[in-house]
């Protein structure tokens, strides 16, 4: 076999566009300097422990060699007494610093990784609502999951072993010269030989390892996929294909396991054969300076097991020296983060009133293709306005725009004079709160799901805000009330009292202006109009903006607004509209049979 | 076995009786594989044990003032370092393909095993457990499995070094073999806690990283409605007991680290001391000293194996018991059938428990109160159900009867959760089919222009919407087109029976309007079962069964059994319970909505509670849509047109549809 080039198909490849920045390499260096300067207590007390270490480990060889010395020359005093002592005492300090290394290596490394991964969720929840109804959270999950695994390792192992490794081999070279100064450069000609190795190596390994790694997780995913549409993959009679699926899969994967393999199989022996010749050079030519008397018998042995003990540093290095490449690239999306500036606003601007007005707002997501053409809209306060139309019309944009989350791109949206878009996020919400389809129920318990909309809020508040939004009900069912454990892993609540879950945190929020986008479709639909009606009870005297897909939601609101095409081309009041006779009146004889 | 040939043609029949029985069959069966690493391994391992005995004769030539023997040890070194790596290298080629075929063989048979479970594996624990196999242990299966003939050559090794020194050198060899047994063992009962340590920290880690991609994944929630902190803070905390856990185990692996240098370190004291006094006798030489104190240097890196196998052993006993259980696992009901796999039955699909009638090659509504009855008895039509019961018939022959594949292939159940699988869209609309339905055809008549339109946005280089790709589950996508794309894929398998469970529920008004027409056109002549309660679908159904307390309690078409079952019209126009009170209270026009019912230039049919309550709920609208002339004016018109024309207009022929949805594909 004279090698294998790397496999065509590369699963690490990204399949879907990455919106949120990589961060540049002067931001990553940047932000590693930073965490070295936070920590750089915690590393020189490494460094430290771990030169007392490799000092005491060099002992042993040391005094061996003065003994061997006194040996052969038949000397009379062999101080085989005092030897010994200091060896167990050298051992001893040893073993003692050993322990302290590994354990000071963990304290370094577990302290920058846990700074890193908040680091990272602090800049997160402060992007800002626009960037992350745009990008979508699925390339920040895969952030913070499978990027801070990959540091994880980095930060636990490699960086604290890498420095144990680099003083370490410093340090035997160091003592090397000491006790044997004319055998010092003997090691350096294999030097030559591990570069060249290396480099070959590290040049092709981390970008081959991780294809590899994202081959594995595929091959995971594949069969995790399989698992979850069990019923789907029977309904269609899809097996065959699905176990095609996964052994292309390991096809993929093997693929490429067999070419890091081979990217060993030229590391190993490099570093096998460098290890034996820094060995042998130090033997050999030692040898001839003692054969001619130009060091003693005792130097070449200390040298000897010197050399011997060089292969555990170097073979640290190498090990952890990849991982930290492969870290680089993750640590680069990671603060890459960073680079989103996030929008102040402008703290000054408060709004006077609750007029909602949209002034020709124009707005599209790409550049040049107009989503919503100029919209105008007013809303007085406490209206219930009900946005319909067809998919795609622009119904769920207008909504976000109206929330403050998208800035127009032309016009003006207004919350009682004051320009949305320039007021800071966190104000906006404490008038404008938006409830999406996205019904996400976090982990924890059903009080921490409905505190973060009020945070002192009581127990009688609670159910109050639950009661509203007819959830009291299973909510009184539950085992342990309040305190039940919820989503990923605790009870599972269905769709549906997810999205009552997230109606009753907006009744705690209170804000005075409300945009509901389909926030009960997944109810049953009597459920949801009867929902709706006694949100509508709490909700008395707020301006609502309900998207509907179902017609009741209209039918019940004080003005309705038909979204086609980017404009808005009806508006009215359900009797106005249906007298009209348009596309509304249309679409309600049709529905209401 | 070799890499390149993965997968495997066939993966075995695996001996699932318990875990070390799996563990043994998978060892069983990669024999030549285990051999290849035992011969490098004992190459490897020698070479690296033999360097001491160099070192020993190069510093006994140097006290002998001998060079041809400093030479003879030169020569001895290079041939060590020509064993050493070649050994090494390919005792880790033999090693790595042991794991590497050993993962691939499970991973495999858990595919295999998937796949026939299928509907089955949806129970929750039976799911969680097949991907937590696949994941987490299938890695520690291999491991284990591969570190067998490893250790066998490290353990071959000591044992040969041993002698060796013992004919070498017996004074200072006893010392040494005394030792060394306390070495190999001296840690391991400090690995069963460091392994628990390093559980509990992976757990924790596991925690926060749950924690934290919850957050993340929440985070659109959290920016709209505030708690920010709440959640970091709840993070913060998670994260320092993950560094807490890690320092705490880390202090146990320290301890051990520490051991591991002063056992051998003592060993070689002993060996210093007494090789010291033996030497000064001149009982033996100073090389030989030399030799001894390496050896017991070196010999430390066989003996990590000692340790190494103890803990893959422990890492790897709940992983194959688990392995084995999953793959153990079988189908509760018989998937045979008694029926030989002939032609497909075909006819009317008849529910005898509910008393339901699906006539052959209709569209029939089916409208439950209880969604969750709906969801069983969707289940039921298919056969081969979870819960036994009267089987359902297709064309009189009871579908249980038939095997799995053929009823599958008889009546498709879409249920009300299908799942999208990832890939492109061509992959996923490439499903087992008839082949009359084209992907487009499918995916105009489920209404998808704007799902393709929004795919190929988010997609790298895919220029046709069909290259475009589907996330897991189609998590990019909203509910409503999600929906869409799985309807179009059941379109697309065109089976004799489609039962469809709430296909629309999250599609809005105007779309759900124009799919109830384009499923009609395209199922036109063929059986077509829909669980529903929208208006919109119900209207255009040819026959609605209304199923109350779990039988057939009325059939008719949907204007009908508006006008003549209150239960039926209750369920269907989500009233709610005071208005239903308010009708029942009577036309005296004491209901808070009465403009409903003068509404202008509506005739108004059969109504049977005019005034008060729901006036308007039935009427017909005769209004068409726009006049002929104004149909291809611009596509904004266009699109107007076609709106009203579908949704006004309730007696649209099925020409017209199939005309329009040839305009529709003309137009896209």
């Amino acid at each position: 076999m004279i090698g294998v080039a790397p496999p065509s198909y590369d699963p690490a490849a990204p399949t879907t566009a990455s919106t949120l920045p990589v961060g540049t390499s002067a931001t990553v260096r940047g932000y590693v300097t930073e965490l070295l300067r936070r920590h750089r207590r915690a590393f020189l007390l490494l460094v430290t422990v771990n030169t007392v270490a490799v000092v005491a480990s060099m002992a042993g060889p040391y005094l061996l060699g003065g003994l061997v010395e006194r040996v052969s020359d038949d000397a009379r005093e062999l101080r085989l007494g005092v030897t010994v002592s200091l060896f167990v005492g050298a051992l001893v300090l040893q073993a003692l610093f050993i322990r302290q290394v590994r354990l000071r290596g963990a304290v370094l490394g577990e302290r920058m990784l846990a700074d890193l991964r908040e680091d990272f969720l602090v800049r997160a929840v402060g992007l800002p609502p626009g960037v992350l109804e745009r990008a979508g959270t699925g390339d920040l999950l895969s952030r913070i999951t499978t990027d801070i695994d990959r540091l994880g390792n980095a930060m636990r192992e490699a960086v604290p072993q890498l420095a144990i490794g680099a003083v370490w081999v410093v340090l035997l070279l160091g003592g090397l010269v000491v006790t044997a100064p004319p055998l010092a450069p003997a090691v350096l000609l294999a030097v030559p030989l591990l570069v060249i190795g290396c480099r070959w190596y590290f040049r092709r390994a981390p970008a081959a390892y991780r294809s590899e790694a994202a081959g594995y997780a595929a091959v995971a995913a594949a069969l995790a996929e399989t698992v979850d549409a069990g019923r789907t993959v029977e309904a269609h009679r899809l097996g065959d294909r699905r176990i095609g699926l996964s052994e292309r899969r390991i096809k993929e994967w093997t693929a490429w396991e067999r070419y890091t393999l081979w990217l060993r199989s030229v590391l190993f022996p490099v570093i096998n054969v460098t290890h034996v010749t820094v060995l042998a050079s130090v033997l050999m030519i030692g040898g001839v300076f003692v054969l001619q008397g130009w060091i003693g018998v005792g130097q070449l042995t200390t040298a000897a097991l010197i050399a011997q003990m060089l292969v555990d540093p170097v073979g640290l290095i190498l090990r952890w020296y990849d991982e930290l490449q492969v870290a680089q690239v993750s640590l680069a999306r990671l603060v890459g983060v960073r680079e989103i500036e996030p929008e102040t606003g402008d703290a000054e601007l408060t709004p006077a009133g609750r007029d909602v007005r949209a002034d020709r707002v124009h707005f599209g997501y790409i550049e040049g293709v107009d989503v919503l053409r100029k919209v105008s809209l007013d809303v007085a306060p406490g209206t219930r306005l009900a946005l319909v139309g067809p998919s795609g019309a622009g119904k769920s944009t207008l909504g976000r725009l109206l929330a403050g989350i998208y800035a127009p791109r032309d016009g003006r949206i207004t919350l009682g004079d004051a320009e949305l878009s320039r007021m800071p996020a966190e104000r906006v919400r404490s008038h404008v709160a938006l409830v999406n389809q996205e019904h996400h129920v976090f982990v924890g318990s059903v009080r921490d799901n409905l505190r973060l909309a009020r945070g002192g809020a009581t127990d009688a508040e609670l159910w109050a805000a639950l009661g509203a939004v007819d959830a009291d009900g299973w909510a009184r069912a539950l085992d342990e009330g309040l305190d039940t454990e919820v989503g990923s892993g605790g009870f599972g609540l269905t769709p549906a009292q997810a999205q009552q879950i997230a109606l009753a945190r907006l009744v705690l929020a209170d804000p005075h202006t409300l945009v509901l986008d389909e926030a009960t479709s997944l109810l049953d639909p009597r459920a949801a109009r009867h929902l709706e009606r006694s949100l509508a009870r709490v909700l008395d005297g707020r301006t609502v903006i309900a998207i509907a897909h179902r017609l009741h939601t209209a039918h019940d609101a004080d003005v309705i607004a038909v979204v086609e095409d980017g404009r808005i081309s009806e508006l009215g009041s359900h009797d106005e509209l249906v007298a009209a006779g348009g596309a509304y009146a249309a679409l309600w004889r049709s529905w209401h049979g | 076995m070799q890499i390149q040939d993965l997968p495997y043609p066939h993966p075995g029949v695996p001996d699932a009786r318990s875990g070390p029985r799996f563990l043994w069959w998978l060892f069983r069966n990669q024999l030549g594989g285990q051999l290849k690493a035992l011969a490098w391994g004992l190459l490897h391992f020698a070479s690296v044990s033999a360097l001491p005995f160099c070192v020993g004769i190069a510093v006994q030539a140097v006290v002998d003032r001998s060079g041809a023997r400093l030479a003879l040890a030169g020569a001895l070194l290079a041939v060590c370092c020509a064993g050493n790596a070649l050994g090494d290298t390919f005792l880790h080629r033999a090693a790595i393909t042991n794991w590497i075929t050993a993962a691939a063989r499970v991973q495999q048979l858990l595919a295999r095993k998937a796949a026939l479970l299928g509907s089955a594996l949806t129970r929750r624990v039976a799911a969680g457990e097949v991907v937590a196999v696949s994941t987490g242990d299938v890695e520690k299966i291999g491991w284990f499995v591969e570190a067998v003939s490893r250790f066998t050559a490290a353990a071959l090794t000591i044992v040969l070094v041993c002698v060796g020194l013992l004919v070498y050198q017996p004074a200072l060899g006893v010392v040494v073999i005394i030792g060394l047994p306390v070495l190999a063992l001296a840690v391991l009962p400090l690995l069963p806690r460091a392994t628990r340590r390093a559980d509990v920290q992976r757990e924790k880690a596991g925690r926060a990283t749950e924690l934290a991609s919850d957050t993340v994944a929440g985070l659109r929630v959290l920016r709209g409605i505030g708690g920010e902190q709440l959640f970091l803070d709840r993070y913060r905390r998670a994260s320092q007991e993950v560094r807490h856990a890690a320092v705490r185990s880390a202090r146990m692996w320290s301890l051990i680290s520490a051991i591991q240098v002063l056992l051998p370190g003592l060993l070689l004291i002993a060996v210093v001391w007494h090789g010291v006094h033996l030497a000064r006798d001149g009982r033996i030489g100073v090389g030989e000293l030399v030799t001894v104190y390496s050896s017991v240097m070196i010999l430390t890196y066989p003996l990590r194996h000692f340790e190494e196998i103890a803990m893959a052993y422990s890492f790897s006993r709940p992983s194959a018991k688990r392995a084995a259980r999953v793959l153990s696992l079988e189908r509760a009901t018989d998937t045979g059938g008694s029926r030989a796999a002939g032609t497909l039955p075909s006819g009317d699909l008849h529910d005898p428990d509910t008393g339901l009638l699906a006539t052959a090659g209709r569209l029939t509504a089916v409208v439950c109160g209880d969604p969750d009855a709906a969801g069983r008895l969707a289940e039921r039509l298919g056969g081969h159900p979870s819960e036994k019961g009267t089987p359902v018939t297709l064309g009189g022959v009871p579908l249980d009867e038939l095997p799995l594949d053929c009823a599958r292939t008889a009546v498709l159940v879409q249920d009300k959760d299908p799942v999208l699988l990832s890939g492109t869209l061509r992959e996923l609309l490439d499903v087992p089919a008839s082949g009359a339905v084209e992907p487009s055809e499918a995916l105009a008549a489920a209404r998808c222009e704007d799902v393709l339109a929004a795919l190929a946005q988010g997609s790298v280089g895919a220029e046709d919407p069909m290259d475009a790709r589907i996330t897991e589950r189609g998590r990019s996508l909203s509910g409503g087109q999600r929906q869409r794309l799985a309807l179009a894929r059941s379109l697309v398998a065109d089976p004799e029976v489609l039962v469809l469970d709430e296909p629309t529920s999250a599609v809005d008004s105007h779309t759900e309007a124009r799919i109830a027409e384009g499923v009609r056109g395209l199922r036109d002549g063929r059986t077509t079962v829909v669980f529903t309660s929208s208006p919109l679908l119900l209207d255009r159904a040819e026959r609605v069964v209304f199923l109350h307390e779990g039988r057939a309690a009325a059939v008719g078409t949907h204007r009908e059994l508006v006008r003549a079952d209150p239960r039926y019209r209750a369920v269907v126009t989500r009233e709610t319970d005071e208005e239903a009170d308010a009708r029942t209270a009577g036309a005296d026009g004491a209901g808070w909505d009465a403009a409903g019912s003068d509404v202008a230039g509506v005739e108004t049919v059969g109504v049977e509670t005019v005034g008060a309550g729901r006036g308007r709920a039935l009427n017909i609208d005769r209004r068409h849509g726009g006049p002929e002339s104004d149909r291809r004016e611009d596509g904004r018109r266009e699109s107007d047109r076609r709106e009203d024309g579908r949704l006004t207009d309730d007696r649209l022929a099925d020409d017209d549809v199939l005309h329009q949805l040839e305009e529709i594909e003309e137009t896209a």
